[in-house]
């Protein structure tokens, strides 16, 4: 929706309401990549293979949409742009802030609120609710993932969907575990001409299902001298396909279709992803 | 409902014996379990007998079914053999009823892995559940589906186990080939039993096929929660020793509310 509306006053009064969970990166623990936001935003804000399924999705609900875990803003600010009216929560306070700060610059005006999935909040019900790329990964326990998918589906309208993707855990993920970092991601930041880099370095533990990463965001000048270097963790517990299909089923969805791409692709082992869409009668 | 095991996987009772009859990894803690259970038990593809014919001579109330007719045929004679009367009937874990209730219903021996879809896990869950008197239990165990277990090791056939053959005392060897479906946590395995002479040459070669689906730990969980359990345990093998690699035998235990 263009134009301005009333912000959400929990996130533009500067009153955040608290979560439930603490923040990621509370004292003492492992920094969190979601600290830097400017930092995640020149890495990964050029990563767009999702952004037009997400937009295709915003476009055709009947309704408001939602984003779950929005962070910066990489999928929400352009289901803006197509036109859709959307809030979004993060838990990361810092990454709210820069997605704020970039949805005035375009005179967008979004409900946004921190917010943790497994226990938010919100006046309205929407069309559809999206989860993009991984965030729901971030439930480490099969109480958080109901949790969390129990409140999506408290805040749907009647006939509204539920949409994730998340990626598949594959054999590769097994063979990196306990292996040198490997550079997943790199682009030349055409600012500075400088190289970023992001290394992940992974372990796993099968039995909990749960991935745990040690990233590294590398700066190197055009001479490939190394810049700076910012260390940040985190873990991501992995869902089986048909996992998925019963953790949505549990929490009480008996529409469900789980496939293995932006396409409906049938779930295949190759493709990396899967794309689950949960409707509520 | 899925297709049935296919029928040459339980058709030759007397290979399987062959094959199955020492193992023992777990006839010590079924055993126990069933004595423990205060209270009748049933066995959930009791197959040949070999842990239901035990559990009889230990003296318990147990009846047992299974899906095969040659196997439960196998199970009587060995039984009368021994002067025992086992109660046995075919049946399908996904579809049966029994007029009794029980204080413990198993489902020894990876048989739950016979269960190819999720609609059918369910179905038999539920089915047992029934079947339990109020604060019985079911309990089952099978693999945890380890990285090992589950990805391709290549088209050379696999030796699983070597052992003496149960009645000459000569070297029997059990290998098998695996192949893989990740997406739908399917195991198809096809098996040869090769029985040696004296002079170590293979005699004899038979052959068995079969797909199990694994299932992993926390999906287990739900299975049991969308099956109406709300209390379950599970252990890392037969000692009870907590579940915690991925090479362990998972051990479930999941009780039906109420008494």
């Amino acid at each position: 929706m263009r134009g301005p509306r009333e912000p959400d006053l929990s996130f533009s009064a500067g009153a955040f309401q608290t979560p439930a969970a603490p923040p990621a990166s509370a004292p003492g623990a492992a920094p969190s990549p979601f600290d830097d936001p400017v930092l995640y935003d020149r890495i990964f804000d050029t990563l767009d293979f999702d952004v037009a399924f997400w937009t295709r999705l915003a476009r055709e609900a009947r309704g408001p949409v939602l984003d779950v875990g929005c962070g910066t803003g990489r999928i929400t600010l352009p289901m803006l742009e197509a036109g859709a009216d959307v809030d979004g929560f993060d838990l990361s306070r810092p990454m709210l802030a820069r997605l704020q700060e970039k949805a005035r610059a375009r005179d967008f005006w979004p409900g946004l609120k921190c917010a943790d999935m497994r226990d938010f909040t919100l006046p309205r019900r929407y069309a559809l609710i999206a989860i993009p790329f991984n965030a729901f990964l971030h439930n480490l326990t099969t109480d958080d993932q109901l949790a969390t998918l129990s409140r999506c589906r408290e805040h749907l309208a009647d006939g509204g969907a539920l949409v994730m993707h998340v990626s598949c855990f594959s054999a590769q993920s097994i063979l990196d575990s306990g292996g040198p970092p490997v550079l997943e991601l790199e682009r030349r930041d055409h600012a500075t001409g400088h190289l970023l880099q992001h290394y992940d370095e992974r372990t796993i533990d099968p039995v909990r299902q749960v991935q745990h990463s040690r990233n590294e965001a590398r700066e190197l000048d055009a001479a490939g001298r190394v810049v700076s270097s910012r260390f940040s963790e985190t873990d991501v517990r992995w869902i089986y396909p048909a996992e998925l299909d019963l953790l949505l089923r549990v929490a009480g969805f008996g529409r469900r279709e789980i496939h293995g791409g932006f396409e409906r692709e049938p779930v295949g082992a190759n493709h990396g992803m899967l794309i689950a869409f949960a409707r509520k009668e | 409902m899925s297709p049935s095991p296919d029928p040459t996987t339980y058709g030759d009772p007397e290979l399987y014996d062959l094959a199955y009859s020492a193992y023992r990894d777990d006839l010590d803690f079924y055993v126990a379990a069933a004595r423990g259970a205060g209270g009748a038990v049933l066995e959930a593809a009791c197959g040949t007998g070999r842990i239901l014919i035990p559990t009889l001579q230990a003296g318990v109330d147990i009846d047992g079914f299974d899906l095969e007719p040659a196997m439960l045929e196998r199970l009587k004679q060995k039984a009368a053999a021994l002067g025992l009367a086992p109660r046995v009937d075919t049946a399908d874990k996904r579809d049966f009823t029994l007029q009794r209730r029980y204080a413990l219903v198993t489902v020894p021996f990876r048989a739950f892995m016979h269960l190819l879809t999720t609609d059918d896990q369910l179905r038999a869950l539920r089915c047992m559940r029934e079947h339990l008197e109020p604060g019985g239990a079911l309990v089952l165990n099978f693999f945890y589906p380890s990285f090992e277990r589950i990805a391709n090791p290549g088209e050379e056939p696999r030796i699983e186990r070597e052992f003496p053959h149960p009645e000459t005392g000569l070297p029997v060897v059990l290998q098998g080939r695996t192949s893989f479906d990740r997406v739908n946590q399917l195991l198809e395995a096809k098996q040869e039993v090769l029985v040696s002479d004296a002079r170590g040459y293979v005699s004899a070669t038979r052959a068995r096929a079969f797909t199990l689906r694994w299932t992993y730990r926390y999906e287990m969980e739900l299975l049991l929660e969308a099956a109406g359990f709300t209390r379950y345990a599970v252990a890392g093998g037969f000692d009870g020793r907590p579940l915690e690699r991925d090479t362990d035998e998972m051990v479930w235990t999941a009780w039906r509310d109420g008494a």
